[in-house]
């Protein structure tokens, strides 16, 4: 078959991914109040009474210390772990202990690492899983 | 071996553009809201390499701008990830690259209107998936974090799904690039020089003076 008449069918294929991407999503998307740490569920208002605050590097971002938080939310050993924030959205990433002991989590159930980029800024997060 | 030097000033007027869009246009477009990845790789990005494509026909020169292009998105640290901006756009420019090339786009196949259209989609598409893709990958590889696999599969719905308003931007600006072509405009040799070299300085001065003003030096 000629590219001439290949471009048109896989252009077609690429929408019909596209679409059927976008309807799954919009299909698995998750809205909840609430955030699993370590199989356990808080609240936001709970979490930031138990935890101390820290303030990010720029002072541009305030929050809940993310180490902090794994300790008072019973991770034992928690240098010996990886955390894996994840998102409503299904976007996650996961980060080292040194990277939490530089991380904050916003009011606005956002992570904030001030030696990691922006990538790692995790949004809307639903679960912190310690693994 | 001789080099193309109006080649190479092509490669530099069209990255300095790109990245001047992104840097300014995208920082604009992040301030409203707007999905400014998709927009800029759907209309910018693909706008700018169809007609250097078209123009010089020949590969390799739009790997060139998009190293020209994120490198000029390096100098503005501001709006969203600019790490993951920059090595976006040089990944997209290797991808237009090799979809042109892949597909002998240079010739008869870009005739018809219906190619044209089936160009755009399929361009914008993996240009913006594939950038969105590597840059998941090598900006935790470059970080402290490091990469999970785990990661990039999970998303890979969203991303997949992302793309589709850079497919549809697509359908347009490909056909708007060669109605544009159709015109025939073209630059006198001895202005070509001046004009692209003033365009690229100004796009850098430009972009480094704001950083600067907005950081405050």
């Amino acid at each position: 078959m000629g590219k001439d008449r290949l471009l048109p069918i896989l252009a077609l294929i690429l929408l019909f991914i596209a679409s059927s991407s976008s309807v799954y999503v919009y299909a698995t998307q998750t809205t909840t109040e609430t955030l699993e740490i370590n199989n356990q569920e808080y609240t936001i208002d709970q979490v930031f009474s138990i935890v101390r605050p820290r303030i990010s590097n720029d002072s541009q971002y305030t929050g809940i210390a993310l180490d902090d938080l794994m300790i008072k939310t019973g991770v034992t050993s928690p240098e010996t772990h990886a955390y894996t924030l994840r998102g409503a959205d299904g976007y996650e990433k996961t980060v080292t202990w040194e990277n939490m002991q530089n991380g904050l989590l916003t009011k606005n159930r956002e992570s904030i690492f001030s030696d990691l980029p922006k990538a790692f800024r995790v949004k809307d997060i639903v679960t912190i899983e310690v693994k | 071996m001789m080099i193309d030097r109006k080649f190479l000033v092509g490669i530099i007027v069209f990255g300095s553009l790109w990245g001047f869009a992104e840097c300014i246009l995208g920082s604009v477009l992040r301030d409203v809201n707007l999905p400014a990845g998709a927009i800029m790789t759907g209309v910018f990005a693909v706008g700018l390499m169809t007609l250097s494509r078209t123009t010089f026909a020949r590969p390799g020169m739009q790997t060139g701008i998009g190293l020209i292009a994120g490198g000029l998105r390096l100098f503005n640290p501001f709006g969203g990830c600019f790490i993951c901006s920059a090595i976006a756009i040089m990944a997209e420019g290797l991808l237009f690259d090799l979809i042109w090339t892949g597909f002998s786009l240079d010739k008869k196949t870009t005739q018809t209107l219906t190619n044209q259209v089936s160009l755009g989609i399929t361009s914008a598409y993996l240009v913006y998936v594939g950038g969105y893709i590597i840059t998941q990958i090598l900006t935790p590889v470059f970080s402290s974090a490091g990469f999970y696999l785990e990661n990039l599969v999970i998303f890979i719905p969203q991303i997949l799904a992302s793309g589709l308003l850079a497919a549809l931007l697509g359908v347009m600006t490909i056909p708007a690039v060669f109605a544009l072509k159709k015109l025939h405009l073209t630059i006198q040799d001895r202005l070509y020089y001046p004009i692209s070299i003033g365009i690229s300085a100004f796009c850098w001065v430009f972009v480094i003076a704001n950083t600067l003003i907005i950081l405050g030096l």
